[in-house]
């Protein structure tokens, strides 16, 4: 539970400017979507706020603590920001078995064993795995192993959950199950979540507040019954009807 | 005229031919090596392999072989690993040039490195011996020969490595340093056991390597009186009575079986635990910021870079430009030993003769072959084609000693029946290269044609053509990359090829890699000039491999 500000986020790669000037304020428990075309530049804001990627000005801070501000030096690794992440791709480790998978977060920050197994088992539950934890990950199917994802990113309690268009390699039928129950899942524990998605359905039916990005700009923001009634230019008012 | 052109050109003809050669080069001989041994007067005996393992110097050699391949094994892994991880997954400065930097010994004969450590550091008057004191290094020990080896051969690890790390979804990593893990962490438990597989492929690799490594042994090892299974084989073979050979064919077959053995294991390792780890769409790996650590690691880089490359190099070129060793005066420097070696005896260009004409022959008709049975592999659907690839390695990965030994008993009087004396002949050399090298091309053809879509072809056929027209208007030019880079990676190690040529070679025979042998061995009091071939043979693997490079847009060379 926690706050992110992004302030005057530029980022650029040598001369190609991906990012111009990016202000965000997420609060407590806010569940915010970044919505927009293939490219914009969503998913290099979700890293900036991981540490995964720098940004190369302004500044980004998580609650009260700056974590990256390149003109006063300050930049906290990903390991220290105690933030979790679900990948496109799921990113779950094949060499370790379900409960492993999960468990590994709390391994690396020195719980004891009885604390990993009653931590692992209540996140289990909660993305209904229960019964799957000695499985290896390739017996697992595309939305179980999305669901390990979740549940390794959720274990250790993280201060924000960041997720990188986690349905997109999910059947349809699958991807609508796993948008109610992140949703609830965020809700039950009161997550700060960004989640980064090109699908405006996705985004309308999760989230507090969208975000809508078009070549590295916010176009505009807000709730999505405000932006549904007042798109603020034809590209918005285009963009959430396509797919309809 | 028109009739026996068009049989010759037809599909059928040219495919059968292929796959006839393929059998009569890549199998056929091992098959005569084995009978051979095991039924040398038509009745069935294991003589020769009790005569082998009961001699006390064959089993010593067997021990060597091991502690040999083991301990440039260990070396290996403990250059290749860390060097993998800092030049793939850190900000070290100019990641790409010490890439390609650190994976250029994988071009360079490693004999060349033999020579150029004694230089450096024989116990009487080698160069580092000059600079701490007189025996304060001795390459003539098994310490040594690991070192040679392991200076050469850490570079399968690498490459293996290298290519695994790139193919890796970054996000597996991406999500560890999220639970917290830091960057050492991570490599250790997410990144090594996920691309364990491919560690331990390049091991094995090297293992093959070294056990299958005929000119360092012989150059550091023979001396020093330390034999392995090659250059036990190597003596046993030269002693020239038929009983050696019978030994050296027994031999041969123990170390072709330890070889497969440790094939299988690699086989059994890829395929069983080979992750998956490439799925869906992937980021852009962020790079590990090493901060303050940039500094020393770069100069630690460059400092293994000076002790693997520049001094080896130097040796050669101070040794090269030397009228007498071991006198650092700059009244002792010329280009005496350049002339001595070019124009006072006429084998130098003899041998460059016979090895360009050789390692161009052999390129040549493995490029040729490669086009057909890359054809035969990727365009049809021809029953057991997946035998092809599983022939044209298995010379490969023969160690070139036991290579050339088939070839001796199989083929020195004549192929399949046409009675052409071979022994002591180019002839047998160019077909063990044609062999040893197929598989390169095989393997870049194969690439080629897999990328290239069947309707063009099948357009042109439909106009009217005929296979051979099609074939040499559509594929020819469409594969004309894939087909240079392979002509080019058949005729670099080809030139320079030592390992069979010295159990080939004969009298007016001498080639490159032989003559730079004999040198070294017997002949040039001074040392100048294996020196000075040895230093154009790394000049010129240099330049092919830099135009290889440039021709293939970087897909091949290093
Ligand atoms: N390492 C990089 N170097 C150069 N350009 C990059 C790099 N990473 C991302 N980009 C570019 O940044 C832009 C935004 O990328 P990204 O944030 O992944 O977009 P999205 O997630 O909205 O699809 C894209 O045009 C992409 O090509
Ligand atoms: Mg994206």
């Amino acid at each position: 539970m926690s706050t992110v500000t992004f302030k005057n986020i530029k980022k650029s790669y040598d001369d190609l400017v991906i990012i111009k000037d990016f202000s965000l304020d997420i609060d407590n428990g806010e569940f915010v979507s970044f919505l927009g075309p293939s490219g914009c530049g969503k998913t290099t804001c979700l890293r900036m706020v991981s540490g995964l990627e720098t940004n190369t000005a302004g500044s980004i801070s998580i609650d009260d603590d700056v974590v990256s501000d390149p003109q006063n030096k300050i930049f906290v690794p990903p390991e220290k920001r105690h933030v979790g992440m679900v990948f496109q791709s799921y990113a779950v480790w094949p060499h370790m078995n379900v409960f492993d998978n999960i468990a590994y977060p709390l391994k690396v920050k020195g719980y004891n064993k009885s604390e990993i197994a009653d931590r692992v088992r209540e996140i289990v539950s909660i993305v209904e795995l229960t019964g799957l934890e000695k499985r290896m990950p390739d017996a697992l199917s595309g939305g179980q192993q999305q669901r390990v994802a979740l549940a390794r990113g959720l274990v250790m309690k993280p201060k924000v959950l960041l997720l990188d268009e986690p349905l997109s390699n999910l059947d349809a039928k699958l991807r609508e199950k796993m948008r109610g129950d992140i949703r609830k899942i965020q809700q039950d524990f009161g997550i700060t979540c960004i989640y980064v998605t090109h699908d405006q359905i996705e985004a309308f039916t999760m989230s507090d507040k969208i975000v809508i990005m078009n070549h590295g700009d916010i176009i505009q923001m807000g709730s999505p019954s405000d932006i549904r009634n007042n798109p603020i230019n034809d590209f918005v008012a285009d963009f959430i009807k396509t797919q309809h | 005229m028109d009739l026996i052109k068009r049989v010759l050109f037809s599909k059928r003809m040219i495919l059968g031919g292929g796959l006839f050669l393929l059998f009569v080069f890549c199998l056929y001989p091992f098959l005569t090596l084995f009978f051979k041994i095991v039924f040398p007067q038509g009745g069935f005996t294991l003589q020769h392999f009790e005569k082998v393992l009961n001699s006390k110097s064959t089993m010593v050699a067997f021990k060597n072989t091991l502690w040999v391949s083991v301990g440039t094994c260990l070396m290996s892994t403990f250059m290749a690993l860390p060097l993998s991880w800092l030049l793939t997954r850190t900000n070290i400065p100019m990641r790409d040039k010490w890439r390609s930097w650190f994976c250029l010994p994988y071009a360079i004969p490693p004999y060349i490195g033999a020579i150029a450590w004694i230089y450096l550091t024989n116990p009487s008057n080698g160069i580092l011996n000059s600079v701490f004191g007189e025996g304060f290094f001795n390459i003539y020990t098994n310490s040594g020969l690991i070192w040679v080896m392991g200076s050469f051969f850490y570079t399968f690890i690498l490459l293996s490595l290298l290519a695994a790390l790139d193919r890796m979804d970054p996000s597996l990593e991406e999500a560890a340093r999220l639970s917290g893990a830091s960057p050492i962490r991570v490599f250790f438990q997410i990144t090594v056991p996920i691309i364990f597989p491919s560690l331990m492929s390049g091991i094995l690799l090297v293992l093959l390597a070294s056990a299958a490594s005929f000119g360092v042994p012989a150059m550091i090892g023979n001396p020093a009186g330390i034999y392995l299974l090659t250059t036990k084989i190597y003596t046993l073979q030269k002693m020239g009575s038929m009983n050696g050979i019978f030994m050296a064919g027994a031999l041969s077959i123990l170390l072709l079986v330890l070889a497969t053995l440790v094939l299988i294991i690699n086989q059994r390792i890829l395929s069983k635990n080979s992750f998956k780890t490439v799925s869906g769409k992937t980021s852009r790996p962020s790079l590990i910021d090493l901060g303050s650590l940039k500094t020393p690691l770069s100069i630690g880089l460059a400092i293994l870079f000076v002790i693997l490359f520049v001094m080896p190099l130097g040796g050669i070129t101070i040794t090269a430009l030397s009228k007498i060793q071991g006198k650092f005066e700059l009244s002792n420097f010329g280009f005496q030993n350049f002339t001595r070696v070019f124009f006072e005896t006429d084998e130098t260009p003899r041998a460059l003769m016979n090895s360009f004409n050789l390692a161009f022959i052999a390129a040549t008709a493995t490029t040729l072959m490669g086009l057909i049975l890359g054809y035969i592999n990727k365009k049809t659907k021809l029953k057991g084609r997946s035998a092809i690839e599983i022939l044209a390695s298995l010379p490969y990965s023969t160690p070139g000693t036991v290579l050339a030994l088939a070839f001796i008993l199989t083929f020195s009087a004549g192929v399949m029946g046409i009675p052409i004396r071979l022994y002591n002949t180019l002839g047998l050399i160019v077909i063990a290269y044609f062999a040893k090298y197929l598989n390169f091309s095989l393997r870049t053809t194969s690439d080629g044609f897999g990328q290239i879509d069947d309707c063009l072809a099948e357009a042109s056929r439909v106009s009217g053509a005929t296979w051979w027209i099609s074939m040499k208007t559509i594929w020819f030019p469409l594969m004309k990359p894939a087909l240079m880079a392979s002509w080019f990676l058949v005729f670099m190690p080809a030139f320079s090829e030592l390992t069979m040529t010295i159990l080939l070679t004969g009298p007016g025979l001498e080639t490159l890699g032989t003559l730079i042998f004999q040198l070294q061995e017997y002949g040039d009091a001074s040392g100048g000039g294996a020196a000075v071939l040895a230093l154009l043979t790394v000049i010129a693997v240099g330049l092919i491999n830099g135009f290889v490079k440039f021709i293939s847009k970087g897909k091949y060379g290093l």
